[in-house]
């Protein structure tokens, strides 16, 4: 259909004298402004405030990953743990598709084995959105920190459970009396292992109102604070 | 084989091999950033917004910036018809319509008919062609605008030097640099695309579930299928492949005087004018819709010339007797 409107066009236009082509026409410069407007109130997202979410090592200036990212998943593919995912629209309109973790079966070790410790991510991301300073290291630039939720944590129900203290990479858990795994926040660095190991949302009674695992990495503010989502404060 | 055909399949594959690099962690990347590993050939309009956004120079930006421009300012708009996937994405309603009605007639169609006829016409020596193709051409005028043409502003309006791809290009950087993040990427129907099928790879296969799933493709939808000339009014990417374009000298439409209908038999064709995707008449190039600038080397009107008298060749030189095409309209043969 389009193309035969295009076609009689053609044939109206051989047959008359050929109009004059000008800058810029009125047609084409409302439309652009249309363009402009749409553009204008998808800036506004900027305005609504969301909650840091969990960046890859690089990322913790949550500011430079909005500001650079140019969301070509460059990330996610490196990553040789395939942790790293797009943040969603639940995060907020400006983190879609910029980079989070998905520590649902493995954690980040800053590519340690990999490469000798100098993340992937950090290393390929080619508009520097992802950017260490010199000198950043895994024990030195947390990624965030851990928060368990003693409401929904199987431990906390004697059922005996301390995977998430074995699997700490950086002893950053300890065990109390009563064998209940806790966090020591001094210590931990937000890699992961400990909420890739957590199996209560998989395994024994979940808990009533439980939607995510019962020890989540959170991410910190722009103080260093870790932003706790269920108020608990260790011990 | 159709080029339009052979222009699909290269699209498709590198999809595919997006996708396949995307799920085998090579690190290929997508239309944003694609190489290999630190290597990569960065797209120019995200490279300047995140710069502006977030205020500060990126050196290693640079290097793979420049390499895209050179390719972009060698190739012309050739991305746009033979890289882009979105010209595919807004044909996709077109071809599902191609699939239930099947008995339209297409462009292609009507241009067979016409090249049939102008070979009859040949054949029998006979200067009648110009009269059957204006018949032709009469009945579709008739069937469409039936005030006549003479008021028909849409029909006449050429497009400018700059249009409102151009405005939104300046109002892609300018917002990105009050807003301090690269707004127009975040909704860029290329990266979209991409996106939208990576999140369908990510549902299979880590069960990710989430709203993104369909606000990816509701943007992509509205932008390309619902506001159907994307790429010829909305584009910022096409703006600045079209700006690169025009002080280029490679790939630039050539043809050969001696072939053509027009010139060699003083015959009516315009066969290579009407099935121009931007409107573009390489006969009478002072009469096209768009300037030669915004030819995407989609190659459809080298297909479709009756007598083989266009060619795109890569280097300005060895062209033999084929001409530029040049909106000028002075340089008859170089």
């Amino acid at each position: 259909m389009k193309t035969e409107e295009r076609l009689n066009e053609e044939y109206t236009g051989t047959e008359e004298q050929p109009s004059k082509r000008g800058i810029l026409s009125r047609r084409s410069f409302c439309i652009g402004l249309g363009g402009t407007a749409v553009l204008i109130g998808f800036g506004g997202f900027k305005f609504i405030t969301v909650d840091p979410i969990i960046r890859p090592p690089g990322g913790q200036n949550e500011g430079k990953v909005i500001a650079s990212c140019i969301h070509c998943e460059k990330c996610y593919e490196i990553c040789p743990r395939n942790i790293i995912a797009p943040g969603h629209i639940e995060d907020g309109v400006l983190n879609i598709r910029t980079p989070t973790f998905n520590f649902k079966y493995d954690y980040c070790d800053w590519c340690e084995k990999e490469n000798d410790g100098v993340p992937l991510c950090a290393t390929i991301c080619p508009t520097d959105a992802l950017y260490l300073p010199a000198g950043a290291g895994i024990f030195s630039a947390a990624l965030g920190k851990a928060e368990l939720n003693p409401d929904w944590c199987l431990a906390y129900k004697m059922m005996g459970c301390a995977s998430c203290y074995r699997a700490c990479p950086y002893e950053a858990m300890e065990l109390d009396e009563y064998g209940r795994p806790y966090v020591l926040e001094d210590v931990c660095i937000g890699c992961g292992a400990c909420q890739a190991a957590c199996i209560s949302l998989s395994s024994g009674s979940i808990s009533e109102g439980a939607n995510e695992r019962a020890i989540i990495v959170r991410a910190l503010d722009d103080k260093g604070q870790i932003i706790y989502k269920h108020g608990y404060r260790g011990r | 084989m159709k080029v339009v055909n052979i222009r699909t399949i290269v699209v498709l594959i590198l999809i595919a091999v997006i996708t396949i690099g995307y799920i085998t962690n090579y690190s290929i990347g997508t239309f944003s950033a694609v190489g290999w590993r630190e290597f990569a050939l960065l797209c120019p309009l995200g490279a300047f917004e995140t710069m502006l956004a977030s205020k500060t120079f990126v050196g290693k930006a640079l290097v793979s910036l420049i390499a895209t421009v050179v390719l972009f300012a060698l190739c012309g708009r050739a991305f746009c018809s033979w890289i882009c996937p979105i010209p595919l994405v807004s044909r996709l309603p077109d071809f599902i319509k191609k699939r239930l009605m099947a008995n339209k007639t297409t462009t292609h169609a009507v241009v067979s008919e016409r090249a049939a006829l102008a070979d009859k016409a040949g054949a029998d020596e006979q200067v009648v062609k110009p009269k059957v193709t204006e018949s032709i051409g009469n009945s579709l005028v008739k069937a469409k605008c039936s005030s006549g043409s003479s008021h028909c502003s849409a029909c006449h309006e050429k497009r400018g030097h700059l249009d409102s791809r151009h405005i939104v290009l300046g109002a892609s950087l300018l917002s990105a640099f009050v807003f301090g993040f690269p707004v127009f990427c975040a909704i860029c129907p290329l990266g979209l695309t991409i996106a939208s099928i990576l999140l369908v790879v990510q549902l299979f296969a880590i069960g990710e579930v989430t709203w993104t799933l369909l606000f990816a493709p509701l943007v992509l939808v509205i932008e390309v299928i619902f506001f159907r000339k994307w790429c010829q009014v909305f584009c910022p990417l096409s703006a600045i492949t079209s700006l690169l374009s025009k002080a280029t000298v490679t790939m630039k439409l050539r043809i050969d005087d001696k072939k053509c209908l027009e010139t060699s038999q003083n015959r009516k064709c315009s066969a290579c004018a009407s099935v121009c995707p931007e409107r573009i008449n390489p006969r009478h190039p002072e009469k096209s819709y768009s300037l030669m600038c915004e030819c995407t080397k989609c190659y459809e009107c080298v297909q479709v010339c009756p007598t083989k008298a266009l060619k795109i060749p890569f280097l300005p030189w060895k062209t033999g007797s084929f001409a530029r095409v040049s909106d000028k309209h002075k340089e008859k043969k170089d």
